[in-house]
C-alpha cells in the first residue's frame, strides 16, 4: 500500500514537471558521504567496515503556490551487504490562502531545541536519529497559520499502511518571548504477530525561551494508559555560550529527562535500551550534556555525554569536525560505553538483550553539491 | 543572514556600507548631522539582495551565498550555497528563528546565541539585529579628520547611550566627506578592547545611492581571519508580500 501511495505522488510530480516551463530552473543537489566505521565488541575484537551514502534532492520551482519535493537517500546496508535506499521526501505542498496542505512522504518533526524530545510526533532522540528515517512518513499535513508566530497543525500519518492511521495535532504560539507548543498524538492499535498492542495516546507541552543569559526549555508529556492511569514524563534543559579572550567560544547544553522505563525505548531506540527490564527502577532519570568548542572558523570539537542516574551507566561521545573547503568536510565521531553489567548503557548485556559494543568510531568525509 | 544595513547581515557592515550618500558635502557639520545623514541613507525602507560571504582563516577560504529580504524591523535570509542550501533565518523584532531544511523544522534561537558568529563568519546574529538608527543608539562626536585611500573623512566616535543595549559599547567611524559613506569602522567593547574592524573595499552608485558592495569585517580577537561581504545584486524598496516575515513563510 505504501508503494502505491509513493507511486501516486510520483505520478503527480511528473505531471507537474511536465507543465513547468523549460526556462524554469530545476536543480539537483545533495551530499555524498564516505566513512569507515570501527566497532569494538565485548570480547575486545575490532570490526571495521566502510559506509557510503548519497543523499540526492531535486530542487523544483514553485508552481502556482504548489511546491514539490523529492529527496532520496542511498546507502550501503551492512546487514545485507548491498545498497539500499530510503525515500526521505516525495510530496506536494500547496499553499492556499489560509491553509498549507502537504501530501506525500515528508519529514514530521516537532523539535523545539532539545536533544531528547519526549513529546515529538515520532518519538526518538533527535541526536541519535541519524538516518533511521523515523521522521519521514507518508502523511497528510494541514497547517493553519493564525498569525506570524501562531499556528495549528493537524497530521494524519500512515507509518504501517493506510489501515493504521496515526494522527496528531499541534498548536504553537509565542508568549512573553517564549515559544510554546501543545500537542496530542494518537498511535494506532498494532497487530504484532498476533499480539495486539493497544492504541496509545499522549499529550505534550513544550516551552523555550531565555532566562537572563541562559537559554532554557522544557517539556511535559502525559502518556495515557488503558487502565486509566497514565505515565508522566518531563524534561528540563538549558544552554549557554561562553567566549574566551581570544574570540573562541564554547557552547554548553544540558538537560534532564524523567520518565517511566516502559516508555524509554521509544525515546532512545531499542539499541540503547536493551537492558531495560533488568535493574532499572520504574522511573528513569537521564542526564544529557553537550559541549561544543569552536577551534577556529572551520573546525570544532564536541563532547556529548548521556548517563542514567539510576545505575550510573554512561555513554561518552567525543567528536571533531573540520570544514576542509567550500563543500568538503571531515568528520570524526566516537562513542564509548561504560557501566556495570546489566545497566542501561553498559557494553555487556544479558542474554537475549540486544548487544552493545564497548565502543564505536566513525571517520569520514562529506561532500556537498 | 546578512543584511545590508542595519537590518540584516551586516549590521555593521551595513552601517558602514549603507552609510551613505549624500549629494553635497556640508561645510561645517556637527557629528549629529553627519550621522543623521548617514542614518538617512541607511534607513532604507526595504531591500532585496543577493550577497556572498567569504570567510577566510589562515590559508583557507569558504564562500556562502544568500538571498536577503528585509524591511526596517524584520529580515529573512536564505542560504543558497550547496552545503547550507535551504537554511533560513528569520529575524522578527528581537527574536531570531532558524529553519533546518532536512527535517523542515523551525527552532527559536536562544538569546545568547545572538553573539555567536553566524554560520562561522565574523558577523554575529546580533550584528544583524541592530537595525535601529545609529543616532538612537550612540552619542557621537567628531574627533578628527583623516584621509583614507585619498578620500577625506570625518572621524567620529560614538558611545552607547545609557540604558541602550548594543553589541559594541564604542565605535569609531571614518565617514567619507564627499559621499557620506562609511569607509572604515572600529568596534570596541566597554573594556576598551578593539573587537572588530570593518573596511570598505568598493562602493557603487546604484539608483542614485552610493552603496558599499564589497567590504570586510575583521575579528580583532583572532589572528589571520576575516569575513568579506559582497553584494551581488540589490533592489531598493521591492514589493514585499504580506506574510513574508512569518514562521509559516519559513517552512
Amino acid at each position: 500500500m505504501k508503494k502505491y501511495f509513493s507511486i501516486a505522488i510520483l505520478f503527480i510530480i511528473f505531471f507537474l514537471l511536465g507543465s513547468i516551463s523549460i526556462s524554469a530552473k530545476v536543480d539537483i543537489g545533495g551530499e555524498l558521504a564516505a566513512s569507515l566505521i570501527g566497532i569494538i565488541d565485548n570480547q575486545g575484537n575490532i570490526f571495521a567496515y566502510p559506509q557510503e551514502s548519497l543523499d540526492l534532492e531535486l530542487f523544483l520551482p514553485t508552481l502556482n503556490n504548489t511546491q514539490t519535493k523529492f529527496e532520496i537517500y542511498l546507502f550501503n546496508n551492512p546487514m545485507s551487504g548491498g545498497f539500499d535506499y530510503l525515500i526521505k521526501k516525495l510530496y506536494l505542498k500547496h499553499r492556499f490562502e489560509k491553509l498549507h496542505l502537504t501530501l506525500g512522504r515528508q519529514p514530521i518533526s516537532w523539535s523545539f531545541g532539545s536533544m531528547l524530545n519526549p513529546v515529538d510526533f515520532t518519538l526518538g532522540s533527535v541526536i541519535m536519529d541519524e538516518e533511521t528515517g523515523s521522521k519521514y512518513q507518508n502523511a497528510i499535513e494541514a497547517y493553519y497559520p493564525i498569525n506570524w508566530n501562531s499556528s495549528i497543525t493537524a497530521i494524519a500519518a500512515f507509518p504501517n499502511g493506510f489501515r493504521n492511521m496515526k494522527w496528531g495535532i499541534r498548536g504553537r504560539t509565542m508568549l512573553e518571548g517564549y515559544d510554546l507548543t501543545l500537542n496530542y498524538v494518537r498511535e494506532p492499535e498494532i497487530d504484532s504477530m498476533g499480539t495486539i498492542i493497544p492504541a496509545n495516546q499522549r499529550i505534550g507541552f513544550t516551552a523555550k525561551g531565555d532566562l537572563g543569559p541562559l537559554g532554557v526549555y522544557g517539556a511535559l508529556g502525559y502518556y495515557f494508559k488503558d487502565n486509566g492511569d497514565g505515565d508522566l514524563a518531563y524534561l528540563i534543559g538549558g544552554d549557554y555560550s561562553y567566549f574566551f579572550e581570544a574570540g573562541n567560544k564554547i557552547y554548553f547544553q544540558l538537560e534532564y529527562l524523567s520518565m517511566k522505563k516502559d516508555n524509554l525505548s521509544s525515546i532512545l531506540g531499542p539499541f540503547f535500551t536493551g537492558n531495560l527490564t533488568n535493574n532499572l527502577k520504574e522511573n528513569v532519570g537521564l542526564i544529557l550534556g553537550m559541549a561544543n568548542y569552536e577551534i577556529d572558523e572551520f573546525s570544532q570539537i564536541n563532547l556529548m555525554v548521556i548517563s542514567s542516574l539510576n545505575d550510573g551507566s554512561i555513554i561518552v561521545m567525543p567528536g571533531y569536525r573540520n570544514q576542509l573547503s567550500n563543500n568538503l568536510s571531515f568528520n570524526l565521531s566516537t562513542a564509548i560505553y561504560f557501566g556495570k553489567e546489566d545497566t542501561l548503557f553498559a557494553p555487556n548485556v544479558s542474554e537475549g538483550a540486544q548487544q552493545k559494543p564497548k565502543g564505536m568510531i566513525g571517520i569520514g568525509l562529506t561532500y556537498s553539491f | 543572514m546578512r543584511k545590508v544595513k542595519g537590518f540584516l547581515l551586516i549590521g555593521i557592515i551595513m552601517s558602514i556600507l549603507f552609510s551613505s550618500i549624500i549629494i553635497a558635502p556640508a561645510l561645517e557639520m556637527t557629528a549629529e548631522e553627519i550621522i543623521n545623514k548617514r542614518d538617512d541613507n541607511e534607513y532604507i525602507i526595504s531591500i532585496k539582495a543577493e550577497a556572498e560571504m567569504i570567510i577566510v582563516s589562515g590559508g583557507r577560504k569558504i564562500t556562502k551565498t544568500m538571498l536577503i529580504l528585509s524591511d526596517k524591523r524584520n529580515a529573512l535570509i536564505e542560504f543558497t550555497n550547496p552545503q547550507d542550501r535551504g537554511t533560513k533565518f528569520l529575524k522578527r523584532e528581537n527574536d531570531l528563528w532558524m529553519f533546518f531544511p532536512d527535517a523542515e523544522e523551525i527552532i527559536k534561537i536562544s538569546g545568547h546565541m545572538l553573539n555567536q558568529g553566524m554560520m562561522g563568519s565574523d558577523f554575529s546574529y546580533q550584528d544583524i539585529m541592530e537595525s535601529d538608527k545609529l543616532t538612537d543608539l550612540y552619542d557621537f562626536k567628531i574627533i578628527g579628520e583623516e584621509e583614507i585611500d585619498g578620500h577625506p573623512c570625518y572621524v567620529l566616535e560614538g558611545v552607547a547611550r545609557e540604558g541602550v543595549k548594543v553589541s559594541y559599547y564604542r565605535r569609531v567611524s571614518w565617514v567619507d566627506k564627499e559621499r557620506f559613506i562609511g569607509l572604515q569602522e572600529e568596534l570596541y567593547a566597554q573594556s576598551g578592547k578593539l573587537l572588530k574592524e570593518t573596511k570598505l573595499n568598493e562602493a557603487q552608485e546604484i539608483e542614485g545611492r552610493w552603496i558599499p558592495v564589497d567590504s570586510v569585517m575583521e575579528n580583532k580577537l583572532r589572528k589571520d581571519t576575516y569575513t568579506g561581504f559582497k553584494i551581488v545584486q540589490i533592489d531598493f524598496n521591492p514589493e514585499i508580500p504580506e506574510g513574508t516575515f512569518t514562521l509559516q513563510n519559513l517552512r
